[in-house]
Order: structure tokens, then sequence, then C-alpha cells
């Protein structure tokens, strides 16, 4: 299990160097560079910003330049956002970002796992065919639709109460998480409970259900013991992609929402071409993914035996 | 005291009558073999008998008495006391019968833990001494293992256990060693027969082989279509054989007298949506006759007859079979 671990961190770190590596060409591949942003500016003052930020080395210094900070951890400075750290930026959304991701991904597992199964007991009956109207509905329409719709939703209901039952905007309590949570995960969720549906099906038709029946088992300790096991280890294999899905996709809620999460500012950097903070919360979420991705492996070993015995020999 | 009699039973899937008339009865501690070619309705008939047909599935007796009640009555409630504890079932295929995700102790104590209300250490130990009795090695430390660490022989063995945990008054064995090699057929099939001889246990034992049957069973039921056609001891059916699919179904094992002559049984079953109107066997009986095609050959026998056969030929009126072979 620790080899196997070691193996798939050093994986990792591969990949966030691809990744740093890639995105820092790309970036600077991209015409203009953050300074042809500000208006009128001296070539005096120009050339004391670049050489402050290193920009008047060539391209490759600055690439080792970079790699060599990041490998001690530090971004640099923000270009446009006067004097704030790059690793002060993350710090302070990021675990924004974090809370609302994982908001999202709970919702989605619960509720992906309780309509699949749900429409896998009701096959081909009403129950199944309101939830796989449900899952298309979320998977075709744009989830800045959902968040509107959802917005509008949300002032109905406190104008018909007469007060504010809960926020149409903004973060600070714990109000504020559920519906840009819901919305950001509906999708996830849509998605969770095809594959929901398609295992539970299975494993209702599998010998070993048939047989803990004969042995007369039934309700909940079924259910927990035998069936939700089994069915969902699909669900858990599609968990990590689905959280990069998910804190993705969280840069569109975030602005609907008013949230101030990190990926608000990374489509702000990105559209000013704000190097230190592009590079910093792009690496910064490679390195979350591939953790992600290997915790995610670890608890799949948890439940399947058969993984978790053979030292996660792959599937 | 019979343990169960079952008269009529009639199952049908959708369109599929796949059990149009199997009676049979069991003493306790007495060995049924169920035989028939694949497709009959033997794993439907056992499947019933636990009431685990899926709702599709329309169920219909005559009688159907176990243990001195009557099963049709039976809510869904008193059913899940009479699984695994009362009736328990050895499934034909032990690598998909038993749960990949947990441990085989486990799954054997988990009977215990439903109907006996052990608690978990008592249950487990109780596991793990049966396990021992079923000859496994570490039994300790095979009860913690997981289904994919076992051998196939190994977890038919789990298997027999987990359905003879509670002691059952009758045990169902579907196949139980069909999925198994040759060398762990025997060792799966003394088991059995030492279990049967020490517990008590009365079986229903279904099979295809009959060369199975012979060595573990005290009567035998052959079924064909959906019905059962023939019913005896297994001398009646093994040397006196009636019905004349039990004996083409004999003429069709290879034995030491003609090793070498192997008669198949030409033609194929009748389709279970529309089953015919005489005698399932007809189309492929080469003792056909006028009426077995206009009339099912379901005529009162002597209830005392222990030897029965569903086929116009020993119908008390037809011109001498029966004594021509009882001499
Ligand atoms: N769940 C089901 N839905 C529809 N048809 C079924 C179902 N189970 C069984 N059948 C049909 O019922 C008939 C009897 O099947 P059954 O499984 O009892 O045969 P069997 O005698 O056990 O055969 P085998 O020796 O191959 O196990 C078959 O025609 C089968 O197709
Ligand atoms: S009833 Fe007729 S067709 Fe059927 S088995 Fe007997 S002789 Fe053959
Ligand atoms: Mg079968």
């Amino acid at each position: 299990m620790l080899k196997f671990i070691a193996k798939r961190l050093l994986s990792g770190a591969i990949t966030i160097w691809f990744i740093a590596t890639a995105t820092f060409f790309a970036m600077h591949a991209v015409p203009g560079d953050p300074l042809t942003q500000e208006k009128a500016m001296s070539p005096a003052v120009r050339a004391q910003l670049e050489a402050r930020y290193g920009l008047d080395k060539p391209l490759i210094e600055q690439y080792q330049l970079f790699l060599g900070n990041m490998l001690q951890g530090d971004f640099g400075i923000s270009f446009t956002q006067e004097n704030r750290k790059v690793n002060d930026i993350i710090s302070k959304h990021f675990p924004i970002s974090a809370i609302l991701g994982l908001a999202a991904v709970l919702i989605a597992l619960v509720g992906g796992v309780a309509a699949g199964t749900v429409a896998a007991y009701y096959r081909n009956r009403w129950p199944d065919r309101l939830v796989m109207i449900g899952v298309i509905a979320a998977i075709s329409v744009p989830g800045f639709v959902i968040a509107g719709l959802a917005q509008l939703i949300i002032v109905a209901m406190n104008n018909a109460a007469g007060k504010t039952l809960l926020p149409v905007a903004g973060w600070g309590s714990v109000n504020h998480i559920w519906v840009p949570a819901l919305v950001l995960g509906l999708g996830t969720m849509a998605y969770l409970s095809r594959i929901m549906r398609a295992s539970m099906l299975e494993v209702l038709n599998a010998d070993f259900n048939t047989a803990a029946k004969a042995k007369g088992v039934h309700g909940l300790r079924l259910f927990w013991h035998h069936q939700l096991r089994n069915a969902v280890l699909p669900v858990v294999t599609e968990l990590g992609p689905t959280i990069a899905g998910v804190t993705t996709g969280g840069f569109v809620v975030e602005l609907i929402f008013a949230i101030p999460g990190l990926g608000r500012y990374f489509v702000q950097a990105v559209q000013q071409l704000d190097y230190t903070v592009i590079m910093g919360t792009t690496v910064f979420y490679g390195a979350f993914l591939v953790l992600v991705v290997v915790l995610v492996d670890i608890s799949y070993g948890l439940i399947d035996p058969r993984i978790r015995l053979h030292g996660g020999g792959g599937r | 005291m019979k343990l169960l009699e079952l008269d009529n039973l009639q199952v049908s899937i959708g369109p599929v009558q796949a059990v149009r008339d199997v009676s049979l009865s069991l003493a306790p501690g007495e060995c049924r073999a169920l035989v028939g070619e694949s497709g009959c309705g033997k794993s439907v008939t056992a499947m019933s008998l636990l009431n685990l047909m899926p709702p599709t599935a329309q169920t219909n007796a005559a009688r159907w008495d176990f243990a001195g009640r009557d099963m049709r009555q039976l809510s869904e409630r008193e059913w899940r006391r009479i699984r695994g504890n009362e009736i328990a079932m050895i499934f034909q295929n032990p690598m998909t019968a038993l749960d990949p995700t947990q441990t085989i102790g486990s799954q054997i104590a988990e009977p215990l833990r439903i109907h006996k209300g052990l608690s978990k250490r008592e249950a487990r130990m109780r596991a793990i001494a049966l396990l021992e009795r079923l000859a496994i090695a570490n039994p300790a430390q095979r009860a913690a293992q997981y289904p994919f660490e076992f051998s196939g022989g190994m977890l038919q063995r789990a298997m027999i256990a987990m359905a003879v945990v509670c002691e059952p008054q009758l045990l169902i064995a579907d196949e139980p060693t069909t999925a198994l090699d040759v060398t762990v057929q025997a060792e799966v099939l003394s088991i059995l027969r030492e279990l049967r001889e020490s517990s008590g246990t009365a079986m229903l034992f279904i099979t295809h082989d009959l060369g199975v049957v012979a060595e573990i069973a005290d009567s035998v039921s052959v079924m064909y279509a959906g019905q059962t056609v023939e019913t005896g001891s297994l001398q009646d059916v093994f040397s006196r054989e009636a019905h004349p699919y039990t004996q083409a179904l004999k003429r069709a094992v290879p034995n030491m007298e003609n090793p070498h002559r192997l008669e198949a049984i030409a033609g194929t079953p009748p389709d279970l949506r529309h089953p015919p109107k005489g005698c399932g066997f007809a189309a492929r009986c080469c003792e056909r006759m006028a009426i077995c095609d206009q009339l099912p050959p379901n005529f009162p026998c002597e209830s005392t007859a222990a030897h029965q056969a569903r086929c116009w030929l020993w119908h008390p009126e037809h011109p001498a079979r029966w004594r021509e072979s009882e001499q």
C-alpha cells in the first residue's frame, strides 16, 4: 500500500511539472504581457517594472527561475493586485472554493447514489423515469442557466415568504453554501446517478444478492452490507475526475453567486495575463487534484478488498 | 409425517410457464434428487421453494406444506424467518454467490446473527468451528479472508457452511458441484453426504448428472418441460424406470456395459410459452400414442403408489405395462 501511494505521488509530481511547463510556455506565447494592460506608461517605468518582475530576462532563464521558486513553494507577487503575494491570494481564497467544491461533491455523491438506487429499485417504473428525465435535464442544461434559474427561484421564494429564507448571492454563512453547491454539483449528481443506477441494477441481479436473500438477509442490512458496498465501487472510481470537474466548473458558479473563491481570481488573472497568479493557481490546482485522485484510490482500496490486499495492482 | 409436500406447483414468468406441475414430497432426513435437462425448471422450482422468484413471477400450488404449515399463507415477514433458518440453499456457482466485499467469516456468521440473535463474537466463533468441521485448515485466518482469496472448492465449502450454519430442516442444493472441477466435485459431494448423515437434514439435490444422483439420493424426481414426470425411490427410477423420458435419459448416459454407445435424445424440449396440449414429451417420445397428443397424462394415481410416472402407458387401464415390469 505504501509503495502504491509513493508511486502515485511520484507520477503526480511529474504530472504537475508537465502542467506547469505547458502552462508557462503557453502563457508566454499569448501576445502581450501583464504590463501592456496598464494605460500610458513611460518607457522608464516599464523598464523598471520589467526588471522588478524579471521580464527582461530570456524566457528560458525566467522558466528556470520560476521552477526554482516553485520548488520552494513561492509563486511570486501578483502583477495586477498591488503587492499581493500569490501565495496569500491562494491561501485566502482557495478555502472558500474548497468548501464550495466539497459541499458540491458531497451533495452530488449522496444525491447521485440515492437517485441511482431509487431508479434501479423501481426500474422502468415512474420513479426511474423521473430520475432519468432529471439526469438528462441536468446534463444538457448549461450550468449558468441553472444558476440563474436557481437565483430566480430563491427570489420568488423569499418574496412569497416575505422574508429572506436564503440569500441570493454572497458568502459568509452556511445558508450561502447550499444553492451554489447544489448548482455546482448538479451535473455531477446526474452523471453519478446514471452510473449508480447501472451498477445497482447489476447488483440486484447478482447471484450474491439472491444468495444473501436466501440466507434471510433483508431490508437495510441487505442494502448496507451487500448492495451498497458493491454498487458504489464504480461511483467511487469516478469521484477523482468528478472532483476535477467540480473545481473547474466552480469558476462560473463563483462569478454568478458572487462568491470570493479562487476561481474568480483565476479567471480575472487569465484575462489580464497576470503571469504569477496564473502559474500559481494552475500549479496549485494541479497538485490538489493529484492529491484528490490518490486519496480516492486509497478509499477505493478500503471499500474493495481485492485492491486493498493486492497492494493496488490497478484495475 | 412428511416435511415437505408440494402438489401441482405452477410458476409462470410473464408468458413463460417455467413450472407447469411439479409435485414432490420429502420426509425428514430424506435426500431427493431433482433431475432433468437444462431449462426444464429446476432452478425456478428451487427459488420458488424459498419464495424468492422475482415479483413478475406468478406462483400457484394445490398444496404446499412445510413442517406442518401451509406455505401459501405465509407473509413476507414469516418467509424471512424461514430463509436461511429452516430452509437454506446452496447455489451452483460459489464464485458469484458470495459477496466479494465481505469476509467469508462474516458471511457464514450472518444467518446466526439474523436468526439466532448471536453476538458478533459468538457468531464468528461458530463460523470458524464450522469451517474447521468442513476440513478447512487455519479456519480462524481463513474466516478473515475474502472470497477472491479462496479456491473454487473452498468457496463451495464456505457456501455450504453458510447454508447449514443454522441447521435448517431442508437444504436445497442447486447443482452444487457443476461449476467445480472433477476432483473437487467428489470432495464437495462427500462433505454433503457426511453432513446429511450427521445432521439429519432433508435435502433437495438438483442436478443433471445421473452419476451424482446414485451417490447421494434416496429418492428421485425426474423433471421434463416444467413437470415432474417420474417420481420414485432411487431403485425405482434407476432400475425400473417407467417414463419414456427417464429411459431415454438413461440411454444417454455412458455406462460400464456400453461405454461407447451414447444416444442423445433426438429433438428439443417444447417452447414453454406455448406448451403442448397433450403430453409434454410427445414430440420426442418413441412410444407415443394417439391419445398422447390429445390429452395430458394427468390421471389420478393411487396415493399409496410411491413410484409414479406421468405417462399414458401407465394408466390403470392401459394394457398391462405396469404388471409387465413388476414381475
Ligand atoms: N427470471 C426469469 N425470467 C424469465 N424467464 C425465466 C427466469 N428464470 C427462469 N426462466 C425460464 O424458465 C425456464 C426454466 O429455467 P430454470 O432456470 O429453472 O431451468 P433449470 O432446469 O434450472 O436449467 P439449468 O439446468 O440450465 O440450470 C427457462 O425456460 C428459463 O428461460
Ligand atoms: S404419454 Fe405418450 S408421449 Fe408422453 S411419454 Fe407417455 S407414451 Fe410418450
Ligand atoms: Mg438451474
